[in-house]
């Protein structure tokens, strides 16, 4: 059964990434003052933009922190309370090892969200038609949020205007799981080879069924705590549904070097007259990535790019290309969703299946900002969603782009945004009679930021900044 | 050529002596077990822990004593490895049982320490491993083997890839063949011993004619224990307990470090005869199954496990589950729930606060979420933990040895391709 989906409930970004909206920037808000914090995000949550309705000139959303949630007076303790990993957060030291935020990738060097930098709490997400837009919605955010000074900015970060390319040049955001119950996924049809990609509500909204048919661990509050009844009650049960229609969401500041991308590509595929061979560097670049700049798919267009198939998604890797000939095991597509690679019955439904629990709805935007030198820092602010950070967002981190022994490989984490670390890093383009191995890959991407964060359903929003907000303790 | 032993040593340890346990197996941890054991000499280590079981209630709240449990995977038998490790480290063995008692305190000789822990041996009731007969002398030189030949390539790769399959991998006997350290490549490893594969033989065909005989009883049995065991299963309370948030940090502290981990968890038996006696039985299933017929790399659809056991400790009233696997915690219980849920319902639905399960095998770890919540509060920190090689996963030992296979030897057009394809 299709569950009915309240989107006026849901924060637009789960249904959305409003790519009308092409400017968009991020709010990192600190809480100093909880009481008055509660009444600025109040009068800000009117503004909060919903899943109902794609907005036609702007969109806001809010987003908090475990520490946020805390301070706004909202301690869920005992079983009922927020999963492990939202509440020790993205950077605690067992999690950085787990994700590989080590060596330069360390919190402690990050612009924002490490331990050297001011605490977030809350984050908000601003997107506008265009950038005088963009510069009065931000005006009016800050009007709201900042003027009595409960709330203070820990940064704000820009993004570039939309494009369809990611900083490296690649064509991005073309391959999405559709969620149940939205008109895209009822359009898309089970039957449809896209059935696939069409994934329980559940696994991105919290208090719908998940992949296992199940509701995923959400934060409740026993009665007392919600007096005024603005939230959902648990069904067959007196809790109040704190985490109803909420998501969680992944925010990670990845910069990119451009520079040292293709400076690698370029040293790495000269002739041996030591001229440049541009195509040569293309199919390389294309080969760590598994899709081509222009998006076509390697699986379908093994040799050149094709702008017939710049948005292709309909592919799997087993049944036409189980040894990695077209492309490569390691490339990131094929890392970040095997398809129907998956064991214990590689080409099957349930392979695909399995995969199913493994997804993630992307939101990120691309950015460039002068950096300190003058010279431009380019990358990308990733943002995804999931209703289970562990099975979601950390497993494919963790257990597909950075285990270098993904695929049956070795030594092999993502050639494109995997951290390096200590270890050898090689790339293995797999081909007849004999692969190449690429030795001693650079690192090309770089966390500079990043936490995870609770995005409320609306009734929530309300909860949490209006109800009783003088008394603390609710 | 080895066939693999689980060598499990368990001591009760004073419950006002545990913390100093811990603070020895700390240590440990901090120096690195592989430098404090120097488990590398040790013949024949695959994997070797140290962990505290705490003391704990059984099912009918009785307190069970703490211990101290050494864990090890081994190519060689029991009583020689023990007899080894004790050459080698055993200082800090005597650091670490000091406190049991009848330990030979300080003085004593190695003899008599081999037999002390001899005598608390405990046996497995079963012991899954990933593919028998594979040692870990095997597996470091065919890994060995498998960088060799792909540096070859790596320095050959533009003069080879013109040539035919055929010629790559003739040009590559030929380098090895020239490298006197690889002469062993040019022979198959060596099978298990003869005595040892007619006693699997005999397990094998013993088993089933045992069965035979207790036939009439199952089959008269068998109806009225699926009566009892569905009457049970309707009663007993999962636990809605959610692992203890100290309790899950202290665990990650010590996972994620290699490309395996180690899992050991400890769990109370549900009171009375009839779960013990069905576990039991099944234990016995389990072994019978993994010892003839889940023996070359795959456990029911998971790959990824490089040995895994279950003992019974404290008079049947709990269980070790122990094991070694590749990747992450998250991705293994995920590999549990995905792929063999059946197997683990059979076996820990006798365990105390499991997930609800239905005749046995149904249920139980689809909860998907009370299933990882069960098994986060039954995991033990395995403070003490060592891998021979902790940056090869099952897949790549598997292809080590094939292409170990497929080196020497005639091979078809299509076979020689394939065998490249392993590179
Ligand atoms: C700066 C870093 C990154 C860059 C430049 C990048 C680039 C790309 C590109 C070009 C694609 C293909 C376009 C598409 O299928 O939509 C893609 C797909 C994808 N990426 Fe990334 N990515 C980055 C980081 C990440 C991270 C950190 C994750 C997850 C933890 C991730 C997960 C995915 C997923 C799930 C897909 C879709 C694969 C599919 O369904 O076939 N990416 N990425």
């Amino acid at each position: 059964m299709v569950a009915t989906l309240d989107l006026d409930d849901m924060q637009g970004l789960i249904t959305r990434g409003y790519s009308t909206l092409r400017w968009a920037s991020f709010l990192m808000l600190s809480i100093t003052d909880p009481a008055g914090a509660r009444a600025a995000l109040g009068q800000l949550t009117p503004r909060v933009t919903s899943g109902r309705a794609e907005p036609s000139d702007t969109a806001v959303n809010l987003a908090f922190t475990a520490d946020g949630m805390r301070l706004l007076g909202l301690e869920t303790p005992g079983p009922e309370g927020f999963p492990e990993e939202f509440v020790s957060g993205m950077t605690d030291p067992d999690r950085s090892r787990f994700l590989g935020d080590t060596g330069e990738n360390a919190p402690r060097y990050w612009r924002w969200g490490g331990p050297a930098t001011p605490p977030v709490h809350a984050v908000a997400l601003l997107y506008a038609r265009d950038e005088p837009g963009l510069g009065r919605l931000e005006a009016e955010v800050r009007q709201v949020a900042l003027a009595t000074g409960s709330l203070a900015e820990v940064v704000r970060l820009g993004t570039a205007e939309l494009t369809e390319r990611e900083p490296f040049g690649f064509r991005d955001g073309i391959s999405q799981p559709l969620i149940e119950g939205l008109p895209k996924a009822t359009a898309a049809g089970a039957g449809s080879a896209a059935g696939g990609e069409v994934v329980k509500a559940g696994e991105f909204v919290l208090g719908y069924p998940n992949e296992y048919g199940l509701l995923t661990d959400r934060p409740l509050l026993p009665p007392p705590h919600d007096t005024a009844g603005l939230l959902p009650r648990v069904p067959g049960g007196t809790g109040a549904d704190l985490g109803h229609n909420g998501s969680y969401l992944v925010f990670r500041q990845l910069r990119q070097d451009v520079e040292a991308f293709w400076g690698y590509l370029d040293e790495a595929t000269r002739r041996p007259d030591g001229s440049g061979d541009p195509d040569a560097r293309d199919a390389l670049a294309a080969r760590m990535v598994g899709r081509w700049p222009g998006g076509a798919p390697l699986v379908h267009a093994p040799l050149r790019d094709d702008p017939a198939l710049a948005t292709d998604n309909d592919f799997g890797y087993f049944a036409t290309d189980r040894d990695g000939l077209r492309c490569p095991l390691g490339a990131h597509v094929r890392r970040a969703n095997p398809r129907d690679s998956l064991d214990p019955r590689p080409g099957s439904a349930e392979s695909v299946a399995i995969g199913r629990r493994h997804r993630l709805l992307r939101r990120g935007r691309a950015y460039a900002d002068g950096g300190p030198g003058g010279g431009t820092e380019r990358g990308l602010h990733f943002l995804c969603l999931n209703a289970n950070i562990s099975r979601q967002f950390e497993f494919i981190q963790h257990t597909w782009l950075n285990n270098p022994n993904f695929n049956g490989l070795y030594d092999s984490p993502d050639p494109l945004v995997a951290p390096r670390r200590n270890h050898r890093s090689t790339f293995t383009e797999q081909a007849e009679p004999l692969r190449t191995r690429r030795l001693d890959l650079p690192q090309f991407v770089s966390v500079r930021g990043g936490a995870y964060f609770f995005l409320p359903g609306l009734r929530a929003l309300r909860f949490l900044c209006t109800a009783t907000g003088e008394g603390g303790q609710r | 050529m080895p066939h693999q032993s689980a060598v499990t040593v368990l001591a009760t340890v004073p419950p006002d002596r545990v913390d100093d346990v811990r603070e020895v197996l700390n240590e440990a941890n901090r120096q690195g077990a592989g430098e404090v054991f120097r488990f590398a000499e040790v013949a024949g280590v695959h994997f070797a822990r140290l962990v505290l079981v705490p003391q704990g209630p059984d099912s009918t709240g009785t307190l069970l004593p703490p211990s101290v449990v050494y864990m090890s995977e081994v190519d060689v038998p029991p009583s020689v490895h023990l007899a080894d490790l004790v050459r080698r480290a055993g200082d800090e063995l005597d650091k670490v049982f000091a406190y049991c008692d009848g330990y030979p305190a300080g003085g004593a000789s190695e003899g008599e320490r081999v037999a002390w822990l001899r005598s608390h041996r405990v046996p497995c009731a079963a012991f899954y491993v990933n593919t028998v007969g594979r040692g870990r002398q095997q597996m470091l030189n065919e890994a060995r083997l498998r960088e060799a030949i792909e540096d070859f390539l790596d320095r050959h790769r533009a003069e080879l890839s013109a040539s035919s399959p055929t010629r790559i991998r003739a040009a590559v006997q030929e380098y090895v063949t020239g490298r006197e350290d690889l002469a062993w490549a040019r022979s198959r490893p060596a099978s298990p011993a003869l005595r040892w594969r007619i006693r699997q033989a005999a397990h094998l065909l013993g088993v089933p004619l045992g069965g035979l005989v207790l036939l009439p009883f199952l089959v008269i049995g068998l109806p009225v224990w699926a009566v009892l065991l569905r009457w049970r299963e309707r009663r007993d309370v999962p636990s809605r307990e959610r692992p203890d948030r100290d309790h899950v940090r202290e665990l990650a502290s010590y996972e994620d470090f290699a490309a395996q981990n180690p899992f050991t968890a400890v769990g109370a038996v549900k009171p009375g005869r009839f779960r013990r006696g069905t576990l039991t039985a099944i234990l016995f299933v389990v072994d019978y199954g993994v010892r003839h017929f889940f023996k070359r790399g795959n456990l029911a659809g998971v790959k990824t496990i490089h040995f895994a056991r279950w003992l019974f400790i404290d008079g049947k009233r709990r269980v070790i589950f122990a094991s070694n696997y590749d990747g992450s915690l998250e991705s293994y219980m995920d590999d549990f729930i995905d792929k063999v849920a059946w197997g683990l319902n059979a076996v820990f639905s006798n365990g105390l606060g499991y997930p609800r399960t239905r005749w046995l095998v149904l249920d139980g770890a689809k909860d998907e979420l009370a299933f990882k919540h069960y098994l986060r509060s039954h995991q033990l920190p395995t403070q003490v933990w060592y891998s021979a090689y902790d940056t090869l996963t099952t897949h790549n030992l598997r292809t080590n040895a094939r292409v170990r296979a497929g080196l020497f030897g005639t091979l078809s057009p299509a076979e020689t391709e394939a065998w490249l394809a392993l590179l």
